[in-house]
């Protein structure tokens, strides 16, 4: 698949608790049983506290890092 | 709620990672802060110490990104214990320490004498006050006074907004100081476990250990209601298919991924017995509170004379002893270069600035009301709590329960400010 067709949440900029917070809102809300999500940020502790909130859902997560402080988590419905 | 889709160049697998810009700029940093050191050792060898465990402090903070915000707001928001857990086993490992070098110094807990340089700070309507309001404040600005110092060296400017704030709320405190001291605090009293009813050094060390047991449990038991649990993270997992990538696997785990944040409740647990031994426990808001004084003076406005502060001990307490290479110097600014350290070694610096202008608000908002708190509480989720605790002192409790309290409210204010 490519990277242009999986929905992306891009919270660049944003510090805790918000990386998680519109990470949930969209697995909660718009993105619900979505089946691949990424969620690009550029902040480290995001990367410790989105995945258990993913898990809770359902989600597997990988994390890539993209570049200088900035990560990709991708989100796999199991 | 922005869910567009991104066209990430970078996608491919990253095989070879080259030795980054940011390895050569974290040596450079290294040798600046050992060199710094040296300067230092030359008219005072306990500021230079100290200096080199603060360094080793703000890369400890930096490595597992340890933030007290997070443990006490996202309990509440998102019913996740893992940074309370971290903390607990931090000051868990400390309070052994502190009650070894406290019975050393006052070898009769029930004596009637307190150990001066332990952070045993008086219980009473100021640490309520000032909790609650340390509480809403870091949970606002995303970032308590530790947590905003060592993100300044990551590159957040919101970090380098929040901490302004502070120094402007510890200089309004300043200014309001006298009337807390005859209101409240003259009339508070130092509670100290060991001097009550025969408790001794055993008894104190007993009730603190079952205490952070207990909220252990507790913590434990909230995630399980919220159904988390420690998750397994997939990493993509590169071979090692030479010399140089040997070398880097086996560094990795310090230099490149985040520390569990139970190792470093462990490394912090440690760094603080080893300062109290050297001089004090760790605290970071006595050199704000010197900053903002400088402040005033510049402006024009002149600093009263606090009343019984310097009766206090702690972190504020202290703040006036020591001229500009003290030791609160060393301690808070100290953390700076080590936490630039983790930063640039992990290549995770990079300039942040906030998405939205609303941020910037948080931060000064927040930064100003924990800088009024942690004048208040003399110290912050440093001094007052993570070194208060393991000085088997009551303070330590009640500061963290009232800002539980107010990081409660927090999180009201932060789901409406969206």
């Amino acid at each position: 698949m490519a990277d242009e067709q999986i929905p992306t949440l891009d919270v660049r900029g944003e510090i805790c608790p918000y990386p998680m917070l519109k990470t949930n809102e969209a697995l909660d809300g718009d993105q619900k049983d979505v089946a691949i999500f990424d969620v690009i940020t550029d902040h480290p502790p995001a990367l410790s506290t989105v995945p258990p909130q993913a898990m809770k859902r359902g989600y597997e997560v990988e994390i890539d890092e993209l570049g200088a402080g900035e990560w990709r988590m991708r989100l796999t419905k199991i | 709620m922005t869910t567009d889709s991104l066209s990430l160049e970078n996608d491919k697998p990253n095989a070879l990672r080259p030795v980054s810009g940011q390895t050569y700029a974290g040596l450079t940093v290294v040798a600046l802060t050992l060199l710094t050191a040296l300067f230092i050792s030359r008219s005072n060898g306990e500021v230079a110490a100290i200096w080199v465990l603060a360094n080793v402090f703000g890369l400890t903070l930096q490595r597992a990104r340890f933030c007290f915000a997070s443990a006490f707001r996202d309990l509440f928001l998102f019913g996740s214990g893992h940074n309370m857990k971290g903390i607990i086993v931090g000051m868990g490992i400390a309070t052994i320490g502190f009650a070894a070098i406290m019975s050393w110094i006052i070898p009769n807990p029930g004596a009637g004498f307190l150990p001066a340089e332990a952070h045993i700070l008086p219980v009473g309507l100021s640490v309520v006050v000032g909790g609650v309001m340390f509480g809403v404040g870091m949970v606002i600005a995303g970032g308590c006074v530790s947590g905003s110092l060592y993100r300044m060296s990551e590159g957040y400017i919101a970090s380098w907004v929040a901490i302004l704030g502070v120094i402007i709320g510890l200089g309004a405190l300043t200014l309001t100081w006298n009337w807390w001291w005859g209101f409240t605090i003259s009339t508070e009293p130092k509670v100290w476990f060991p001097s009550i009813g025969g408790l001794g050094y055993t008894g104190a060390i007993v009730i603190t250990l079952l205490g952070l047991a207990a909220i252990y449990l507790l913590v434990t038991f909230m995630e399980f209601k919220n159904g988390l649990f420690t998750p397994h993270i997939n990493k993509k997992v590169i071979p090692a298919m030479n010399f140089d990538d040997r070398v880097r696997s086996t560094l990795d785990p310090i230099f490149k991924r985040g520390w569990p944040v139970a190792i470093g409740g462990v490394v912090l647990g440690i760094l603080g017995i080893v300062m109290y031994t050297i001089h004090m426990p760790l605290g970071v808001t006595g050199e704000l509170m010197r900053a903002s004084q400088l402040g005033l003076g510049w402006m024009g406005v002149d600093v009263p004379v606090l009343d019984g502060l310097s009766t206090l001990g702690g972190c504020t307490g202290r703040s006036g002893e020591s001229g500009l290479l003290g030791h609160t110097f060393a301690i808070t600014v100290g953390l700076l270069p080590g936490a630039l350290i983790g930063a640039l070694f992990a290549g995770e610096f990079k300039l942040r600035l906030p998405t939205h202008k609303r941020r910037y608000l948080q931060s000064i908002g927040g930064g100003v009301m924990m800088g009024y708190a942690s004048g208040l509480a003399i110290g912050c989720t440093i001094g007052a709590f993570f070194s208060a605790v393991p000085s088997l002192s009551l303070s330590g409790w009640v500061f963290g329960l009232a800002m539980a309290a107010g990081a409660f409210a927090g999180t009201q204010v932060i789901k409406r400010i969206g």
